[in-house]
């Protein structure tokens, strides 16, 4: 990795320059509560502060909530094709847990299949990620994706007069060498690098105890009183799954134009929270009450993922937590499997 | 070219066939002839099949992989995609994906052992992908039979098939149906009242299932019963599927997926997956 250093005046100087000759995404000032990610044109729209996290998360720039994925013209023949977007994009100050969503979805999308859709737009997208201090529903210290080690282009850590620089990658650099004047990065700004690291580690107020749970999920997964008690208020909405920075479950759907003659395949997000996600032809329903899909949702985010890429899709962002309205907390709950199992 | 893997390849319906009151057997062909010849499945495999305009759906391939100029789906009309595949008439243009599953039926395995295979309903369309295999080389395996179990007479699917294996010495079949008519004279009650009768011996015989979902506890306990191996008893799950390729997630079972992982799983995997069965 390559560390550099830009102080705060050339900063300001360099993130303009890029809004100007990209179509560049950042965190924006919504209302009172809420920030999301959206295109910017002006450096004063940014507002890297924000305190709670954007509830949207930034997949949506990679995996859309409705995208066509192919279209068709039914004549003589039918035609076939695919629609992908080829516009460069820099995706601009998303945290650590942030970054480390986005790298999981990329290792999920191109497991044993390129999902072509989501890296056509990937493979435009440069990542400028940037430290923040943890909001109040953020356990990613617990999940381990406090800190991204990679997945992103460059990566900054405020050290007050200047930021320090993590170059991700080839791309990242080149960025830099054009629009940002920097210095290689010495002791002194390691040592308050590693002074910020250690100040925001101890920030972090919400834990989950996560070790032994990938046994003790397994003890208590069959204890219907545990999860009737921790699903008791869940309004099976899905609110949860829609702000999650790693959730990419969707459907497919055929959406055919009136004249009948053009049709797309578009796909969907859906959440494993709503009764109808395991409904089959026939009126079967595999999941049929919310214990049994929130348990489910619980499994994929702190069990599956450890066996198939050694390590849990849930980053510990906190999202869920802020949307959900019945106050169901993921991490409380990683804690009660903890507590349900040593009484 | 294109690596969209979610582009499917194009397709005519050949040949249609009303089996019973609720299900239509399909013969596809791809109209791309190197579709075609790259279209080789196992069986136990499945395809995703798209009615333009109307969706996408996921179906068993219910013939013999060994006839590679089309392939056949038995299909009941009972979703929305269902239904407007049975509206389809002969030469119509589908889109088809696939073939799909890692988890297949164990052709290879199961050679030189006995084969139990055990139908419920429509359970019966994706065993006859490994029925007609088996089939194709009989002398390879040792003892062949087949329970299957309908709701009543008219229901009976691959009547014709059923009565070929009837004529023959090297296979038994045993048809039961839950509501008999008046002219019905063979066995009645649910399939899983027949399978005490089995002689074969359980370390050296196979045992497929396909069924209903309600279907395999009871089906399992009976096997269990007569200490059937864990893992020699493959079964063909159903789940929701959007893509069947392992993105859309509906079909996880536990910490699997039905399209990548199964749709066939040995009894022993499906043990360690939870609400599988």
């Amino acid at each position: 990795m390559l560390y550099k250093v830009i102080k705060k005046v050339d900063y300001k100087e360099f993130v303009s320059k890029l809004i100007s000759d990209f179509e560049f995404i950042g965190p924006v000032k919504k209302d009172i509560a809420t920030h999301d990610f959206v295109r910017i044109n002006d450096f004063s729209k940014l507002d890297i502060n924000y305190k709670r996290t954007t509830i949207a998360p930034a997949k949506k720039i990679l995996f859309p909530s409705t995208e066509v994925l192919i279209q068709y013209e039914i004549g003589e023949d039918i035609k076939i094709s695919s629609v992908y977007e080829a516009k460069e994009k820099i995706l601009f100050g998303i945290d650590a847990c942030d970054v480390n969503g986005l790298s999981f979805l990329d290792r999920f999308f191109s497991e044993d299949l390129i999902d072509e859709p989501y890296f056509s737009r990937r493979r435009k997208l440069t990542v400028i990620g940037i430290d923040r201090m943890p909001s109040k529903t953020n356990f990613s210290l617990s999940m381990g994706k406090e800190y991204a080690k990679d997945g992103f282009d460059l990566f900054l850590t405020d050290l007050k007069d200047r930021y320090f620089v993590r170059v991700g990658s080839e791309k990242g650099n080149g960025l830099l060498s054009k629009y940002a004047i920097t210095s290689a990065a010495g002791d002194e700004d390691f040592k308050d690098y590693n002074k910020f690291m250690d100040t925001y580690r101890k920030s972090f107020k919400l834990k989950a105890d996560v070790a032994n749970l990938y046994d003790n999920f397994e003890q208590v997964y069959d204890d219907a009183q545990f999860w009737k008690k921790i699903a008791k208020d869940c309004y099976s909405c899905g609110s949860c799954c829609l702000v999650c920075p790693t959730c990419f479950c969707f459907n497919v759907k055929d959406d055919m134009e009136l004249n009948l003659k053009k049709g797309n395949k578009i796909r969907e997000w859906d959440s494993c929270m709503i009764p109808e996600y395991g409904l089959v032809a026939g009126s079967h329903n595999f999941r049929p009450t919310k214990e049994n899909r929130l348990k489910q949702r619980y499994r994929c985010k702190i069990k599956t993922f450890a066996d198939r890429f050694g390590s849990n899709s849930c980053v510990g962002c906190g999202r869920c937590i802020e949307a959900c309205l019945a106050k169901i907390n993921i991490a409380e709950d990683i804690n009660s499997v903890k507590k349900e199992v040593s009484v | 070219m294109e690596n969209n893997i979610y582009i499917p390849d194009l397709a005519r319906i050949t040949r249609i066939e009303t089996v019973t009151p609720l299900e239509k057997i399909f013969d596809i062909s791809f109209i791309e002839k190197e579709a075609q010849k790259k279209f080789n499945f196992l069986p136990g495999q499945f395809v995703e099949l798209t009615v333009f305009g109307v969706g996408e759906a996921p179906f068993s391939i219910t013939s013999n992989p060994n006839n590679k100029d089309k392939f056949q789906l038995c299909i009941r009309a009972v979703g929305s995609v269902s239904k407007a595949i049975h509206a389809l008439k002969e030469g119509a243009r589908v889109g088809i994906r696939g073939p799909f599953g890692k988890g297949t039926f164990p052709y290879k395995e199961a050679k030189g052992h006995n084969v139990l295979a055990i139908a419920g309903g429509l359970g019966l369309a994706p065993l006859m992908s490994f029925l007609t295999y088996v089939m194709d080389f009989r002398d390879q395996y040792k003892n062949l039979m087949i329970i299957y179990g309908a709701v009543n007479p008219t229901n009976i699917l691959y009547k014709n098939e059923i009565a070929y294996w009837n004529s023959r010495d090297d296979v038994s079949v045993c048809v039961t149906v839950d509501n008999p008519d008046d002219k019905w004279t063979g066995e009645i009650g649910v399939c899983t009242k027949l399978i005490p009768r089995v002689d074969f011996k359980p370390d050296d015989t196979y045992t497929i299932v396909c069924g209903p979902p309600v279907m395999y506890k009871y089906v399992v306990v009976e096997l269990e019963k007569k200490n059937f191996k864990e893992d020699k008893i493959f079964l063909s799950l159903e789940r929701r599927m959007e893509c069947g390729v392992g993105k859309c997630n509906h079909c996880h079972i536990g910490d699997k997926l039905a399209c990548v992982d199964g749709p066939v799983f040995r009894l022993w995997d499906v043990r360690n997956l939870k609400e599988a069965i």
